[in-house]
């Protein structure tokens, strides 16, 4: 319907997109309700994220949750600058920069969950 | 591919951000803009979102003291701006997967429909559940 990326690696990146986006609205939900709804005024107190982020299966589902989202927003991302009509040079450096701000943003994440673990 | 820009009129009006340009435009069109919107939205979002959670390294009063503030009314708002955003974004992103996998593409109209009168729905619900939590 609206694939938006063009060229051979276009129909691959746009089905992850696609898997990676349907992942993403059970994840988010999960992440929301665990996160927000079910807690007591919304938002969880210091000493409440601690233990939370402790139980290693939350630990597991916030980095998939994580990686899930850090990939979708990357290709989105690439999918809005491509339909820029860049040169070749430029989409290289694209997905190049793109790539390094997902493992910084998947990398800072984990640490920080590590961070908020030591905690406890 | 090349055949779903014509249907936008994205040949004819060539240009970068014709996309953006939804003027005598389809349903379609308005879709795809408003999806890309809410999903550069949300990667600001989602930046905010991880910066703001490093405070968590900072100490037990920096956290508190941020769960105060966005608590304010003005932040509340925000969270059902967000909502819209999330729920727009990932209930017709649905239709887009689908339909791009080739399900529903007869009908790819009507799920739309169904899938924005769902998100009206949850819209509704989350901003009652965003504005009634206590505001200890």
């Amino acid at each position: 319907m609206e694939r938006g990326q063009q060229g051979t690696r276009g129909g691959w990146l746009w089905l992850l997109q696609a898997l990676s986006g349907l992942l993403l609205v059970l994840l988010l939900a999960l992440h929301i309700v665990a996160n927000h709804f079910i807690v007591e005024g919304g938002l969880r107190t210091y000493q409440d994220v601690v233990a939370y982020l402790s139980n290693p299966l939350v630990f597991v589902l916030e980095v998939l949750f994580l990686l899930t989202v850090t990939l979708h927003a990357g290709l989105g991302v690439r999918s809005v600058l491509l339909d820029l009509g860049l040169s070749p040079t430029a989409e290289r450096r694209v997905n190049l920069v793109l790539t390094l701000l997902g493992i910084v943003a998947v990398a800072y994440g984990v640490w920080l969950s590590l961070m908020i673990q030591g905690r406890a | 591919m090349v055949q779903e820009r014509q249907t936008y009129g994205l040949i004819r009006r060539k240009g970068a951000w014709s996309w953006l340009d939804v003027r005598g435009r389809r349903l379609g069109a308005w879709a795809f803009a408003l999806n890309r919107l809410t999903g550069l939205g949300l990667v600001l979002y989602l930046v905010i979102h991880l910066l703001v959670l490093s405070l968590l390294t900072q100490g037990e009063s920096r956290w508190n003291d941020f769960i105060a503030l966005a608590k304010s009314p003005a932040f509340l708002f925000l969270d059902v701006v967000l909502f819209f955003g999330l729920l727009f974004h990932g209930l017709n992103g649905i239709r887009v997967a689908l339909v791009g996998m080739g399900l529903g593409v007869e009908r790819h109209k009507t799920l739309f429909w169904v899938l924005m009168t769902i998100g009206a729905v949850l819209l509704l619900l989350s901003a009652w559940k965003v504005f009634s939590s206590p505001a200890t």
